[in-house]
């Protein structure tokens, strides 16, 4: 069985509230979505990054470089898979615009096993400064590509074009399963 | 020999502009680069490239104009450009210029960390059409 997070009860307790769930949105959010991360949504959702959300050409280029990355991990490794039958990985998207930057954010279910590898990842990216990053991605890079592809170097590259720290959130579900989330800011 | 001549595309995914001249050995990649499977686009191009090498073994002006390609591209990128400089290296005459927006800061690290790994001389060519090109694609 995949991840299935929803609790089973009864059909009227179970009826979805979309007013509360359009109410968790405030006015900063410019797109959120959550579904199976599959590459013709993923096409409509980066060409409208690309296209509309920045006035600012050099931010929505970072946002679009960005959310390609983020999307195939999610699309690859997401341990959640949609119903509908499809092999994509589901999980959950926000971009939120504030006075002087952008946050990308994105979230997924993770094995639990898979989250400490996931944290160190992440640690070492946030503690080396920028030269030290590139160097890190040309040494990745030249290593023989993995079985599962290449969410190492995807991470480095997030936190290379976004220049700033990424920054995680890990919460347990239960006991096989955590949801992962991370916020990219990119300055404007 | 033949050339090597693929359309660029830009739909769910983004196929790169390929055109390899196999009668000047002039390449030109152009475009954006993020592809559904991305070995299986570019080993073509690398198996063009060692037919070339081995078989004419004349001279290659690499000419990249990409404005964007995803790590797993970049990857790819990164084989093209190590065999042009075994090639250099064995005696091969090659020229590798990299068209690019001025303003795309993150490409022309992009290339310094190309020059830095491969130990090829990658010429830098400011092109402001760039920009203005990917965004007519669109259209």
């Amino acid at each position: 069985m995949e991840a299935n997070h929803l609790e089973k009860k009864p059909l009227e307790t179970n009826k979805f509230d979309l007013f509360k769930y359009h109410s968790l949105f405030n006015q900063n959010v410019q797109i959120s979505y959550k579904g199976p991360f599959e590459s013709k949504v993923l096409s409509v959702l980066g060409n409208y990054i690309k296209f509309t959300i920045g006035k600012n050409p050099k931010a929505s280029k970072k946002i679009f470089n960005i959310f390609i990355e983020l999307a195939q991990n999610i699309a690859h490794y997401s341990a959640e898979k949609n119903l509908f039958g499809v092999e994509e990985g589901v999980g959950s998207l926000v971009i939120a615009e504030y006075s002087d930057y952008y946050a990308f954010s994105t979230g997924n279910i993770v094995k639990n096993e898979d989250v400490i590898v996931i944290i160190e990842k992440i640690e070492l990216i946030n503690s080396l400064d920028r030269e030290q990053l590139r160097e890190y991605k040309r040494v990745q890079r030249n290593l023989p590509q993995r079985e599962k592809g290449n969410a190492n170097i995807g991470l480095i590259q997030v936190a290379l074009t976004s220049a700033n720290p990424l920054d995680i959130e890990v919460t347990l579900i239960d006991d096989k399963y955590s949801f992962f989330a991370i916020t990219v800011k990119v300055d404007k | 020999m033949e050339n090597l001549i693929v359309e660029g595309s830009h739909g769910v995914y983004f196929v790169p502009y390929v055109n390899f001249n196999a009668e000047t050995g002039e390449c030109e990649l152009a475009g954006e680069s993020y592809l559904e499977d991305t070995v299986l686009f570019y080993n073509p191009l690398l198996e063009w490239l060692e037919n070339y090498i081995n078989k004419k073994r004349e001279a290659i002006k690499f000419n990249i104009k990409l404005t964007y390609f995803n790590t797993s591209s970049s990857r790819c990128l990164l084989d093209i450009l190590n065999l042009l400089k075994d090639y250099e290296d064995e005696g091969g005459e090659i020229i590798v210029n990299w068209y690019y927006d001025e303003e795309d800061m993150d490409m022309q690290e992009e290339i310094e960390d190309y020059e830095i790994d491969t130990g090829l001389h990658i010429h830098l060519i400011p092109d402001a059409n760039l920009a203005k090109h990917e965004d007519e694609e669109m259209d």
